[in-house]
């Protein structure tokens, strides 16, 4: 199976549903342990990145990713609009030039989402952020792939590795953004920004 | 504290509305973004310089675009950063050609969403290059220089590179200048009074009369510690101590000083401060080549003051002779 416009509009439609089911759990997460606007941020964002993607007829994958991520930092510019954003700039970039995706592809492109997130944001696994969720998920899913599974089953995969990674969290303290101020307050909470990482592999399972 | 505003939602963009009535010859602004402040002077195939950063901070950023400085300024938010899109429309209006670089402060939401312009420029084919400034010694210890904040210092960082750039400088050799710069600037600050963001009408730390904080940034960053106002000699003293030491400096050293009051602190006691400041450094055998005492790089209305030094060659002297001129400050040829 391949990975097409279609199923990058499906995923991202699906991402768009669950950030608007979940708007209130992260906003209520967010307004404890950092600015509380995290659920409208990403609601509005990827609101505007459906509405982007859907009015755009680039054919290049690549292309479409990298726009809908700038899309999306245009209309949210706070720090995980940016990051989520860069999310989709660096997914783009590496698979630029392709109208659709080989299975190999679309975990590089997975991959290459987690690699703009970490770059943008200079995180690792362990810092208490989007990336705890974000770097299993690709990883899982790289590795199921990789064994030959189809893309549903590495996706599902993916999705379980994801929200593992989030729940992870409130074992950590922070080490970014306003979580740092609160040290060893946040233990037992789980980061806002990794149920944010564990909500995309959620729509990708959902999707592929 | 009572405020001259409108709404306090309107305050930065009526501001800007002002800065543009009052400067109509030097300012403007691109993209219909009243936020996106450019330069009106131009010049084919020099390197475009850019800055950006949160309101409450004047004449920092946007008061050095001007002739012999910047050419562009992001503008935020009162203490928040400008969006990665308005970065970009910046950038493509203000590159001549020649690339341009992005001189900005250490701080996490700047960083990223400049260096998203960047990965937008990119995409449109303009190099940009990044300088980021952190000089404020007392924000991090010198072994995670790279993590300390960029407070008044870097207008030492605009200065060379924007007259570097007037010279007609090649992109490298502006972010090599600018980053040399970043290397030879320190600044120590303290604060007398916190500050009040205008949406929230309260200030957002405390710090009661007869005390006194050092180390503190402009945003209200907690500094080293609370403790018990001393006398003007006795703060510099121990301000300049730090600065002193971790460059270090040695006899026939010379340096340019700014002196920076941060909003609510009258001229004249910055004065008294430049005072002691110029003691110790006779003292020490270091030679002041030049000073700025004012307002560079205020918080809102914090009272309380920086002191950066600047140590300087031939070279950054050359560049640092060379004129400005923005609708806050002029500098004429040294």
């Amino acid at each position: 199976m391949a990975f097409t416009r279609e199923n990058f509009l499906a995923f991202l439609e699906s991402a768009s549903a669950l950030m608007n089911e979940n708007k209130q759990y992260l906003i209520d997460l967010d307004s404890a342990l950092g600015d509380g606007d995290l659920g409208l941020t990403m609601t509005s964002g990827f609101t505007e990145a459906v509405a982007f993607a859907k009015g755009s007829s680039e054919t290049d994958l690549g292309k479409l990713a990298a726009q809908t991520g700038m899309a999306m930092s245009k209309k949210v510019p706070s720090t995980m609009g940016t990051l989520v954003a860069s999310g989709f700039m660096g997914a783009g970039k590496a698979v630029k030039g392709k109208s659709e995706l080989s299975d190999e592809e679309t975990a590089s492109f997975f991959t290459a989402f987690t690699d703009g997130v970490c770059n943008r944001g200079k995180a690792a696994v362990g810092d208490r952020t989007i990336v705890d969720a974000l770097k299993p998920g690709s990883d899982a899913f790289a590795a199921a792939v990789k064994e030959g599974k189809s893309l549903h089953d590495a996706a599902s995969i993916a999705c379980d590795a994801a929200q593992k990674g989030s729940e992870s969290t409130k074992d950590l303290i922070g080490k970014f953004g306003r979580a740092v101020y609160y040290g060893d307050k946040v233990l037992g909470v789980v980061d806002q920004g990794s149920v944010v990482g564990a909500l995309i592999y959620k729509a990708m399972a959902q999707t592929l | 504290m009572q405020r001259l505003l409108n709404k306090p939602e309107n305050y930065v963009d009526e501001m800007l509305e002002g800065l543009y009535a009052a400067s109509p010859d030097k300012v403007t602004f691109v993209n219909d973004d009243k936020r996106c402040l450019v330069s009106k002077y131009k010049k084919k195939g020099k390197v475009g310089l850019a800055t950006g950063g949160g309101s409450g901070h004047l004449p920092l950023f946007l008061g050095y675009v001007g002739k012999g400085l910047l050419d562009g300024c992001c503008v935020g938010g009162v203490f928040q950063s400008p969006s990665p899109e308005q970065m970009l429309n910046v950038t493509k209006e203000i590159d001549q050609g020649a690339g341009v670089l992005y001189i900005y402060g250490n701080y996490g939401g700047d960083i990223m969403n400049f260096d998203m312009a960047k990965d937008m420029a990119d995409m449109e084919d303009i190099e940009v290059r990044q300088v980021i400034a952190g000089e404020d010694v007392l924000s991090a210890p010198k072994d995670k220089a790279d993590k300390r904040r960029g407070v008044a210092g870097i207008f030492y960082v605009y200065k060379i590179a924007g007259a570097a750039a007037e010279a007609m400088k090649s992109l490298d050799e502006v972010e090599r200048l600018a980053r040399k710069t970043c290397e030879n600037v320190r600044t120590v600050g303290m604060a007398l009074s916190p500050c009040i963001i205008p949406e929230k009408g309260k200030a957002n730390f405390e710090l009661p009369d007869g005390k006194m904080e050092i180390g503190m940034g402009i945003h209200g960053e907690p500094g080293i510690k609370l403790e018990d106002l001393k006398s003007a000699d006795e703060i510099v003293d121990t301000m300049l101590e730090p600065i002193l030491q971790d460059l270090p400096y040695k006899s026939g050293d010379e340096v340019s000083v700014l002196v920076n009051g941060l909003g609510a602190t009258p001229r004249e006691e910055l004065y008294i401060v430049y005072r002691r400041v110029s003691q110790i450094l006779k003292d020490k055998g270091i030679k002041v080549f030049n000073v700025y005492v004012g307002e560079y790089a205020t918080s809102m209305d914090m009272a309380g003051m920086s002191i950066s030094l600047l140590k300087l060659d031939e070279e950054l002297k050359t560049y640092l002779k060379m004129p400005f001129d923005t609708p806050f400050m002029t500098q004429n040829q040294l």
